[in-house]
């Protein structure tokens, strides 16, 4: 007798997970620093414009998607057109493989947080992070040793995936009720104490005074897109997997509406939380605040560090603090990545859920392992880069092109309207058939012709063929075998 | 802070928490009038 498919036990739960899903490491080390780069304040005018016409329009398609044909992304795209199901596999794919190095980084997360306590990096924070705690070697080619204390961090991390998802949706459903507010305190947390110090105000001033004369330039509007890709976690099949577990009754738009705006608002906040810090820093040191401003891990494991120990008091705290933020909103981004590949797997074989994700948890620690050599930071650059610019943006363009040429928009937009809270008019088939699809293009070609005319990152040839090229064809190839292997079972 | 940042800021803040509100309160009012009413944008 067939199982039935679990649902949702609330909204609630669905909307949080979703959420989760969303708000990750990105939120916090990545859209203060587009933002501020990108003519500060002003700068919200195309992040807003991105977020009206390709984030709410791709989060409904996503969710529209799921939850029509009640399976994960390739059996969302086969229930349109059973041709385009490679592009759900290779969704599945490129989420596995960014989970595969995000645990990476979550295991940095554990290991800083034991090491605020003494505040163990002391004054040198780039010597410790890239000396001490990666050892970095100087290149793809050196791997190395394995870094045990990453190796431990990483080993926990997957241990915490699978506890979460050992009971499927369900459980899902109750840790996202602490794992998404957890981080929203810890970051309230620190954005008063950052702007409790000196030099705050000028910091925020350097996030907030507006330059509107670079919204004449195409790269910020480019900016704004890519963020509101990257940001909502569109094109990773999760967003797919879970409104799969949707009721039929369920809304469509508002849901999107409410994860969009929860996202950007989580983003919006986090500016304030480092970029006060980062005003603090430069008054301490004494240099403008462009000088201290980074991005990405240097911002959380070497400048923020260096923040926390300059504060007047209490910094193993806040250091601690700074690092179970981290922690827990990579927690939900990286358990929705495995949901996102194990619900297709379980819908396509029939095999049970717990086993997949065991099996799932077992390969990713494995392929993980790579991420906690010494070299595995140059590994993680580089497969972050291709799968960010090449896979995600391919799949994203798959699902406009699916939904807004293949099926047509107006006939999707009214299966959404009739089951939604707030009915979309016709500027959602213009964004979904013209702007977006446009935008991706560009963004696709642009990036190609770029990684073709010079190797990314300055790394050799052959570590760009083997962790980026080479990655992603493998990974179109077993999409496409995926896709005729299991075209022929039923969806659902 | 200048007053165009404190604009920005005020820009945001209303865009974001208000629309999150703004969803927030359309939902509630879908939840008390089982599906009656529906917004459009």
């Amino acid at each position: 007798m067939a199982v039935p498919r679990e649902n949702w036990s609330s909204r609630t739960g669905f909307i949080l997970a979703a959420v989760g899903s969303a708000i990750g490491l990105g939120n916090v080390w990545r859209f203060p620093y587009i933002c501020y780069q990108n003519g500060g304040g002003a700068f919200l005018i195309p992040y807003f414009f991105a977020l009206f016409t390709c984030g709410f329009p791709l989060l409904m398609v996503e969710f529209a998607m799921g939850k029509r044909a009640r399976g994960g992304a390739p059996q969302a795209f086969q229930a349109i057109r059973p041709f385009m199901s490679w592009a759900g596999w290779l969704a599945c794919l490129c989420a596995f493989i960014i989970v595969t190095y995000y645990c990476s980084i979550m295991a940095w997360s554990w290991d800083y947080i034991w090491y605020s306590v003494k505040l163990a990096w002391g004054a040198d924070a780039d010597g410790f992070f890239k000396g001490q705690v990666l050892n970095l070697t100087s290149g793809p080619g050196v791997l190395g040793g394995v870094q045990v204390p990453i190796l431990i961090g990483i080993v926990l991390t997957w241990a915490a995936i699978l506890a979460i998802l050992w009971k499927g949706i369900g459980s899902v459903a109750k840790v996202v009720m602490l794992t998404v507010p957890l981080p929203v305190l810890c970051l309230v947390i620190l954005a008063i104490r950052g702007l409790t110090l000196p030099g705050a105000v000028d910091g925020v001033t350097y996030y907030l005074q507006p330059d509107f004369r670079k919204l004449a330039d195409p790269r910020v509007w480019l900016a704004a897109y890519g963020q509101i890709l990257f940001s909502l976690s569109l094109g990773q099949a999760v967003l797919l997997a879970y409104a799969s577990y949707l009721p039929k009754d369920a809304d469509i738009a508002n849901n999107a509406f409410m994860t969009g705006f929860a996202n950007c608002g989580f983003s919006f906040f986090a500016g304030f939380a480092v970029f006060s810090a980062l005003g603090f820093l430069a008054y301490q040191v004494g240099v403008p605040v462009q000088d201290v401003v980074k991005s990405g891990p240097d911002l959380a494991f070497i400048t923020y560090p260096t923040i926390i120990s300059q504060l007047p008091f209490w910094a193993p705290f806040f250091g601690a603090v700074f690092f179970l933020m981290l922690l827990t909103l990579g927690i939900d981004s990286a358990f929705a990545l495995v949901e996102g590949f194990a619900t297709p797997l379980k819908d396509a074989t029939g095999v049970r859920h717990i086993k997949v994700v065991v099996w799932l948890c077992i390969i990713g620690l494995a392929v993980g392992i790579i991420y906690v050599t010494r070299g595995g930071y140059h590994w993680l650059d580089i497969v972050d880069h291709y799968i960010s610019d090449y896979g995600l943006v391919t799949i994203a363009l798959a699902e406009c092109v699916t939904v807004g040429w293949i099926f047509g928009s107006g006939r999707f937009r009214r299966e959404i309207n009739e089951i939604s809270e707030i009915a979309i008019g016709r500027w959602w088939d213009v964004c979904i058939v013209v702007v977006t699809p446009l935008v991706l293009g560009y963004i696709l070609i642009s990036s190609l012709v770029k990684g073709i005319l010079e190797p990314y990152g300055g790394y050799p040839a052959w570590a760009n063929w083997v962790g980026g090229w080479g990655m992603m064809i493998v990974a179109i190839l077993i999409a496409v075998f995926l896709a005729s292997r299991y075209n022929r079972k039923e969806v659902g | 802070m200048p007053l165009s940042a404190w604009l920005m800021l005020i820009f945001g803040c209303v865009v974001l928490y208000g629309g999150f509100i703004w969803c927030l309160l359309i939902a509630g009012r879908k939840r008390r009038s089982s599906g009656q009413l529906k917004s459009t944008v």
